[in-house]
C-alpha cells in the first residue's frame, strides 16, 4: 500500500467517524406522543443468535438487538458503531477504537474482548453458523477456523487495550468497514451466554448492545423489543417499542396494514404494486436494491456447452416489458452482473443491451444458426412454484418461442429441491436471485467465479478469474475498481447467466413513519432510524 | 370396557411406531436437505451444522436416536426455529390451534346438528332447501377464499374483529373469525349428514310405532330418533376434527395465527425433519384418541354396542 492510499484511507475512516448519527429528526416535524411501530418482518427469524442469524427478516432483528463495530445508517452509508472510529495500519491490519460509553443492557461496559469473542464464537464449528465461511475468508485464518483446522484463537482477531480491536485480514479488504456492520461479526455477551446455554436469546435473558432489547417473543406471532436505556446514543432513539410481525402470507400482511394492525408491510404481494401506487400513494414505497433477477445456465450441461446458444438466449428477452408489464413493481432492467448503487466496480452492459429488438432478434438466429440449434429445439427450465416466478418464466418462454422458436418446458419445485439441483448442476436453466450482503462488488462477482460456491453455473474462466485475484490484492482504490470492472465484463462475456432485473422492494409504510429513506439499497432498515411523525 | 380401552391404547404404540417410521424414511427421502439454501454451505459448514444435529451418524443410528429421545418425551431440536426446541414450539402452538380447533368442533355440533335436524323434518320445505344451501356453499367454497372475504366484510369494512394475528387467550376477539370459518366448513358436512340419517331413521318401522302410540313428533324426535340418528355423526366427529388441523394450515396462514398449521407448513418446506416427526406423533396421538372417544361415544348411543 503507498502512503497516498493509506492516508485516504485514514482521511476516509475520520470522515466516517465524524458523520451525522442516525434517528436525528429533522427540523420542523413534530413528534407524535406515542412512538411504537408495528412492522412486518416478512417470516418468522431462525434464530436471534448474531452468529446463527442468516435470512434478512432476523438479520433485522438482530441489528435492532446488538451494535456491530460499524453499522449502516438509514441512507445505507457505514457509521460508527461501537467503534467510533478505525483506520487501516497496513494493508491487511486494521484497529477499530470502541466508545467507551458503549454498554451492554445489563450494565456491563462493551470491551474489545467482547468483539473478540463474538467473532471467534461465529467461526467456531461448534456455533456452526452457515456464514462462518463465507465471512471467514476475509479475516486471517478465518477460513481455516471455521473448518475446524485452528483453534477459534488463531482468528485473525484480537484485543489490543480494553477499547481496541485489532482485525488482520489474509488480503487487503478495502471494504472491511462495510464488511464488519454485519452482526454476525459483532460483540457478544460471554457471561449470558455461558449462563444460559441455548436459551441464552430468550426474552429475560438475553443481554444485548444494540438499541433494543427483546422484551417478548411468542413463534409465529411476534418479536417485541423496546427501548434500551443503557445505549449509548439512546436520546436519538425515538422508537420506544417496536413489534416484528412473522406474517408471510403477503395478502394477509396487507390485509393487517389495512386494518391497523400493522404499520410496514414487508412486500407487496405480486400483481398489486399499481393498484396499490393509485389506492395508496403516499404510502406506497419501492426502493431499488443490491439484488439482481437472473437465471443460470448449466453451462457444463451438454445443450448449453455452446456459448452462442446462451448468447443468443440472454439477448432476445425484451427487459423492459419483463420489468414494466411482466413483473410491474418497479423492477430496474439488467444486462451485466454489477446492479446499480454496487461499490467496488462499475456497472458494465452487454453493448447489444440498446440495439432495437429486431437487430437482436437477427443476431440471435445467426448465432443459434451458427451453433446448429434449430427452431423447435427444446430447453427445460426449473424454478421454484411461486407466482412471481412463474410469471417472469412464462414470459421468457412466450419471448423464445416467437422471436427464435425455441421451446422451454416449465419444471416447477419446491425451494429445496430446485436449490438442491441447481448445487448439484443437475439442470438445464434455473431460476436465481441474489441480494447483497455487503456492498462490494467480489459479493457478487462470487455467483460467477471458479470454485465459489455460489457458482450455480459452472462456468470457469481463467483469466477473469486471476483479474478478480488481482483487484483483491490491490490496495488502490481505483486499480481495484478497474480490474474488478474488467473482470465483470470478460466473465460476462461467457454468458453464464441471464442477468434479468435489479430488484426493487415495493412495500407499503405509513405516511406518519419517518426516517424511511430510499436510498438504503441493502434494506437494512433500523428501528433506531425512524420515528413517527405527529398524525 | 376398561380392558376394551387399555386394548385399544396398547395397539396404539404399533400404530405409532409404523406412522413414524414411514414418515421418518418419508422426510428423508425428499429431496433437499435442511441445509440446502441459496447459498451452498461450503463442506466444513455442512460437516459442522451436520454434526450438531446427529446428521452425522447412520440413518439407522440417527433413527434409533429419535426414537429413544421420543420415549423420554424430547421431540428434539428443531432446524428452522433453530433457538427452540420442538417440545417448546408445540407447547406454544398446541393450545391456540386446540382452542381454535376445540371451539369450532362444539360449535358445528350444535349448529350442524340443529339444523340438520330442522331441515329433516321439514323436508323439501323452504327452510330445508335454505339449509341444504348454506350446506353445499359450506362445502363448496375453500377456506383460502372465505377467510379472506369473512376478514374484507368483519375486519376492513364493518371494522368489527381484528383483521388477524393472536392476543393470547385473552382476546376472544381474535378467535372470532378463525373459529367461524372453521365452524362454517364443519357445519356444511355435519348438517347434510344429520339430515340424511334423520330422515331415514324417521322412516324405520320402531319411529313407526311410536307414532302409532300417539306421541307427538317432539318425543318421537327426542327420545327415539336422535339417539340412532347421531350415529354417523359420531363416526364424522373423529376424521372432522383431523381434518381441523389439516384446514388450520389454511386458517393460520389467512388469519396469521401462532398454531400448529403453520409450524407443519413452515417444518415441511424447510426439511425441519425432527420438527415434522414432532408434528406427526402429535397429530397420530389426537387421532388415536378421538377414535377412541368416538368407539366409546358408539358404546353409550347404540345398546347393540357393547366392549
Amino acid at each position: 500500500m503507498t502512503l497516498t492510499s493509506v492516508a485516504r484511507a485514514c482521511a476516509l475512516a475520520s470522515l466516517l467517524a465524524s458523520s451525522a448519527f442516525a434517528a436525528v429528526v429533522p427540523a420542523g416535524v413534530t413528534l407524535h406522543p406515542t412512538q411504537t411501530l408495528i412492522r412486518n418482518n416478512g417470516s418468522e427469524p431462525e434464530s436471534l443468535d448474531p452468529a446463527i442469524a442468516e435470512t434478512v427478516g432476523a438479520n433485522n432483528i438482530t441489528r435492532d438487538l446488538f451494535e456491530a463495530l460499524t453499522a449502516v445508517d438509514g441512507d445505507g452509508k457505514v457509521v460508527p458503531g461501537v467503534a467510533e472510529s478505525w483506520k487501516q495500519v497496513d494493508p491487511t491490519t486494521w484497529t477499530f477504537k470502541l466508545r467507551q460509553n458503549a454498554k451492554w443492557s445489563n450494565g456491563d461496559p462493551v470491551t474489545a474482548e467482547d468483539v473478540v469473542y463474538g467473532i471467534r464464537r461465529f467461526l467456531d464449528p461448534k456455533t456452526a453458523s452457515k456464514y462462518a465461511a463465507t465471512y471467514g475468508v476475509f479475516l486471517l485464518h478465518g477460513k481455516e477456523v471455521a473448518m475446524g483446522k485452528k483453534p477459534p484463537a488463531e482468528a485473525g482477531v484480537r484485543a489490543v487495550d480494553k477499547f481496541t480491536v485489532e482485525i488482520k485480514t489474509p488480503f487487503p479488504v478495502a471494504f472491511l468497514p462495510q464488511l464488519v456492520s454485519n452482526n454476525n461479526l459483532g460483540p457478544v455477551h460471554k457471561a449470558s451466554v455461558e449462563k444460559f446455554g441455548k436459551d441464552w436469546t430468550k426474552p429475560g435473558n438475553m443481554v444485548s448492545n444494540g438499541a433494543y432489547v427483546l422484551r417478548d417473543w411468542v413463534v409465529n406471532r411476534s418479536v417485541v423489543l423496546e427501548k434500551n436505556p443503557q445505549y449509548w446514543d439512546a436520546k436519538n432513539v425515538q422508537l420506544t417499542r417496536v413489534t416484528y410481525l412473522g406474517v408471510e402470507d403477503g395478502n394477509a400482511d396487507v390485509k393487517l396494514y389495512e386494518a391497523g394492525q400493522n404499520e410496514f408491510v414487508y412486500q407487496l404481494p405480486p400483481g398489486t404494486y399499481e393498484d396499490m401506487k393509485k389506492k395508496y400513494p403516499k404510502e406506497v414505497r419501492n426502493a431499488p436494491m443490491l439484488g439482481l433477477r437472473y437465471y443460470d445456465f448449466q453451462t457444463q450441461n451438454p445443450v448449453f456447452k455452446d456459448v452462442r446458444v446462451r448468447k443468443a438466449l440472454t439477448m432476445v428477452l425484451d427487459r423492459d416489458i419483463l420489468a414494466q408489464k411482466v413483473t410491474a413493481d418497479g423492477q430496474i432492467p439488467a444486462y451485466g452482473i454489477i446492479v446499480k448503487g454496487m461499490e467496488g466496480a462499475d456497472v458494465v452492459e452487454y453493448e447489444w443491451a440498446k440495439w432495437p429488438m429486431a437487430r437482436k432478434v437477427e443476431e440471435a438466429k445467426k448465432l443459434l444458426a451458427e451453433a446448429g440449434v434449430k427452431p423447435g429445439t427444446k430447453y427445460t427450465f426449473s424454478y421454484n412454484t411461486s407466482e412471481y416466478h412463474k410469471k417472469m418464466a412464462i414470459f421468457a418462454q412466450s419471448e423464445w418461442k416467437n422471436k427464435l422458436g425455441i421451446n422451454l418446458e416449465l419444471e416447477a419445485m419446491e425451494f429445496k429441491v430446485l436449490v438442491k439441483k441447481r448445487h448439484d448442476g443437475a439442470f438445464e436453466m434455473a431460476r436465481d436471485g441474489f441480494i447483497a450482503d455487503y456492498n462490494d462488488a467480489t459479493n457478487f462477482l462470487a455467483l460467477i467465479r471458479c470454485d465459489s460456491d455460489q457458482n450455480n453455473n459452472f462456468n470457469c474462466n481463467k483469466k477473469g478469474e486471476e483479474l478478480i485475484v488481482q483487484g483483491e490484492r490491490s490496495t488502490d482504490p481505483a486499480k481495484r475498481k478497474q480490474l474488478l470492472t474488467q473482470a465483470a465484463k470478460l466473465i460476462m462475456d461467457d454468458y453464464p447467466i441471464i442477468p434479468l432485473v435489479q430488484y426493487s422492494l415495493p412495500r407499503l409504510v405509513k405516511s406518519y413513519v419517518g426516517g424511511y429513506s430510499l436510498l438504503n439499497a441493502q434494506d437494512r432498515f433500523r428501528s433506531k432510524d425512524l420515528y413517527i411523525i405527529k398524525h | 370396557m376398561w380392558s376394551y380401552t387399555l386394548r385399544r391404547l396398547l395397539v396404539t404404540i404399533p400404530t405409532l411406531l409404523a406412522v413414524i417410521t414411514v414418515c421418518y424414511v418419508l422426510v428423508h427421502a425428499a429431496p433437499g436437505g435442511p441445509f440446502d439454501d441459496e447459498r451452498k454451505v461450503s463442506e466444513a459448514v455442512l460437516a459442522n451444522l451436520q454434526a450438531k444435529y446427529h446428521l452425522d451418524q447412520p440413518a439407522w443410528k440417527q433413527y434409533l436416536f429419535y426414537l429413544n429421545n421420543l420415549v423420554h418425551g424430547d421431540l428434539g431440536a428443531s432446524f428452522r426455529y433453530a433457538d427452540w426446541s420442538v417440545n417448546d414450539l408445540v407447547a406454544a402452538a398446541l393450545p391456540v390451534s386446540l382452542t381454535i380447533g376445540g371451539v369450532a368442533m362444539l360449535v358445528s355440533l350444535v349448529i350442524g346438528v340443529g339444523l340438520g335436524i330442522a331441515a329433516a323434518l321439514r323436508q323439501n320445505s323452504l327452510a330445508d332447501h335454505a339449509v341444504m344451501a348454506i350446506a353445499n356453499v359450506g362445502s363448496v367454497v375453500p377456506s383460502f377464499v372465505l377467510g379472506p372475504v369473512l376478514i374484507l366484510v368483519f375486519a376492513l369494512s364493518l371494522r368489527w374483529l381484528p383483521a388477524g394475528g393472536w392476543d393470547g387467550f385473552g382476546s376472544p376477539a381474535y378467535m372470532v373469525m378463525p373459529i367461524a370459518l372453521l365452524t362454517f366448513i364443519n357445519v356444511a358436512t355435519i348438517g347434510r349428514v344429520m339430515r340424511g340419517s334423520l330422515i331415514e331413521v324417521m322412516h324405520s318401522n320402531f319411529i313407526r310405532t311410536a307414532r302409532a302410540k300417539g306421541l307427538p313428533t317432539r318425543v318421537v324426535v327426542l327420545r327415539h330418533a336422535l339417539k340412532p340418528a347421531l350415529l354417523p355423526v359420531v363416526s364424522l366427529v373423529g376424521p372432522l376434527a383431523i381434518s381441523s388441523i389439516t384446514a388450520a394450515i389454511v386458517t393460520e396462514t389467512v388469519f396469521s395465527l401462532p398454531g400448529i398449521g403453520r409450524l407443519i407448513v413452515n417444518g415441511a418446506a424447510n426439511r425441519d425433519y425432527t420438527l415434522v416427526l414432532g408434528l406427526v406423533v402429535l397429530i397420530t396421538v389426537i387421532a388415536v384418541a378421538l377414535n377412541l372417544l368416538v368407539d366409546l361415544a358408539y358404546a353409550a348411543l347404540d345398546p347393540r354396542i357393547r366392549y
